[in-house]
């Protein structure tokens, strides 16, 4: 039996040939550490990392690609916004759909009086953008709201969200993990100052790697604080970018990889990834939704969602369909509350939570209509 | 302008110099510069004329002020350009620029 992998919204599996093949080759026969030396080595990593940001820059339409900065995963990002602006207190925006990796680090921040509102979702995770803008206050330091739903794969309007903010003042946070590579983005045409983005997700690159387009650099202090290869005789941090955000030595083999991924996504087009998503949903919901019990949670629009869905079996625990998905047909799935137990308690389906199924651009429709029929067997008690 | 119009004392023709304050900045002025057309290499960073950065780059004098003009086109940061001498202990210093 063949494996079956509809992970892809955990980690993107398989990736592009170039994506191991460049790691490798950074492995092998690069070595340097960019910026740290006039070496060869050195300047040739440094190339590396530099492609990489030039593609990333190209992909999310930003013009300096300084303002692109790596981190180790989206939740780093996502904590150098969140720490940097709203540390010293104050008022923050977001939504009941979030990650732990926006909710764990806000509970944290109130604890030392930080005030959070969240915005309301629909039952299939869409949220609010109109109830997002009401709750913006005077006092609001910033807004974060999720790209798209990692529970439902429900896509929000950030373009309506960030009009809001921009109109109020407020800078706006988007956690790109889940759309990255998936949902064409153009921050050169949208209203958004900072954007988190995984880089071993859609955007089909090593675990390890990840980043933030800082559009807004004055209000943001950095997180972490070292050595940059830069400025070396003093001992300030460089208040220049990518240098201000990327203290310590970067991941290369790793960037080398996401360069080539990025690379693949640049040659395909993006908009050619979210239309192979959208056929692969109806494809699935066309074989799943024979049985009554199959419940898909989604928000009314089929178009607007990535290539992620949750399902519920009424009668089935998530983990015994799981269980079976992997043991009886070889597919692979998340089970549980996917690091989102509010996004789950907002769609009620906490605490049990879903299975979850994420599919990627090399997934087929033959692959879809197979996972369909086993959801639909596993339903009807076949 | 100093060093305008002289012919070239390094057999590469490139006798200019480009300080920079991080990698970054050298390294996509290099990726710039070579696709505007302009004949560049990136050499380690003379520690005489800068601290800042471990690499710079090596331009044509000739075209300076077409280098710096392109550089600045893409909004990249640079410390300062030089005329590279025949003893790289003494540098002629063209100027300080953002």
């Amino acid at each position: 039996m063949r494996t079956l992998y509809l992970d892809n919204a955990a980690t993107s599996w398989p990736k592009p040939s170039g994506v191991p093949a460049a790691v490798r080759r950074e492995l092998v026969h690069g070595g340097g550490n960019p910026g740290r030396s006039g070496h060869r080595k050195s300047i040739e990593a440094g190339r590396v990392v530099l492609a990489c940001r030039e593609r990333l820059a190209a992909l999310f339409g930003v013009s300096d690609p300084s303002h692109i900065v790596f981190t180790k995963n989206a939740t780093e990002a996502l904590n150098i916004v969140i720490a940097g602006i709203m540390g010293s207190g104050g008022h923050v925006v977001t939504t009941g759909m979030e990650h732990n990796s926006v909710l764990r680090p806000l509970r944290a921040l109130e604890t030392a009086g930080v005030v959070v509102e969240e915005a309301a979702a629909d039952a299939g995770g869409r949220v609010d953008a109109s109830d997002v803008a009401r709750r913006i206050t005077a006092g609001t330091r910033l807004v974060i709201v999720t790209h798209a739903s990692n529970v439902t794969g429900a896509i929000n309007d950030i373009a309506a969200i960030g009009a809001a903010c921009r109109a109020r003042g407020v800078p706006f946070l988007v956690d790109a993990a889940q759309t990255a590579g998936c949902v064409p983005i153009d921050v050169a045409h949208l209203p958004v100052d900072y954007l988190a983005f995984s880089g071993h997700k859609g955007l089909l690159g090593p675990q390890g790697t990840g980043g933030l387009y800082v559009g807004d650099v004055a209000r943001l202090p950095p997180l972490l604080r070292g050595g940059t290869g830069s400025l070396s005789d003093r001992e300030e941090q460089p208040d220049f970018l990518p240098d201000r955000y990327e203290s310590g030595t970067l991941n290369v083999p790793g960037l080398a990889g996401l360069a080539e991924g990025v690379q693949y996504l640049l040659r395909r087009g993006v908009d050619s990834v979210q239309e192979h998503d959208r056929r692969l949903r109806a494809v699935f919901l066309d074989a799943a939704s024979g049985d009554a019990r199959v419940k898909v949670l989604q928000s009314g629009v089929l178009p607007e969602h990535t290539g992620v869905a949750s399902v519920i079996i009424e009668g089935r625990s998530p983990s015994a369909v799981g269980e079976a998905l992997e043991r009886r047909f070889g597919i692979l799935t998340r089970i549980g509350l996917h690091c989102a137990p509010r996004a789950h308690r907002a769609v009620g389906t906490f605490p049990e939570g879903t299975v979850r199924l994420s599919w990627g651009p090399f997934t087929s429709g033959r692959d879809m209509a197979r996972a369909g029929r086993a959801i639909a067997a596993i339903a009807g008690g076949r | 302008m100093f060093g305008r119009g002289r012919p070239s004392a390094r057999p590469d023709g490139l006798d200019g110099v480009m300080t920079f304050f991080g990698s970054f900045h050298a390294l996509r002025s290099e990726s710039v510069l070579k696709k505007a057309g302009f004949p560049v290499r990136l050499i380690p960073g003379p520690r005489e004329i800068s601290p800042n950065c471990g690499v710079a780059l090596r331009f044509s004098w000739g075209q300076c002020d077409q280098a710096v003009a392109e550089v600045t086109r893409n909004t990249i940061q640079f410390e300062a350009v030089h005329l590279y001498p025949e003893d790289p202990s003494v540098f002629h210093q063209k100027g300080r620029r953002p």
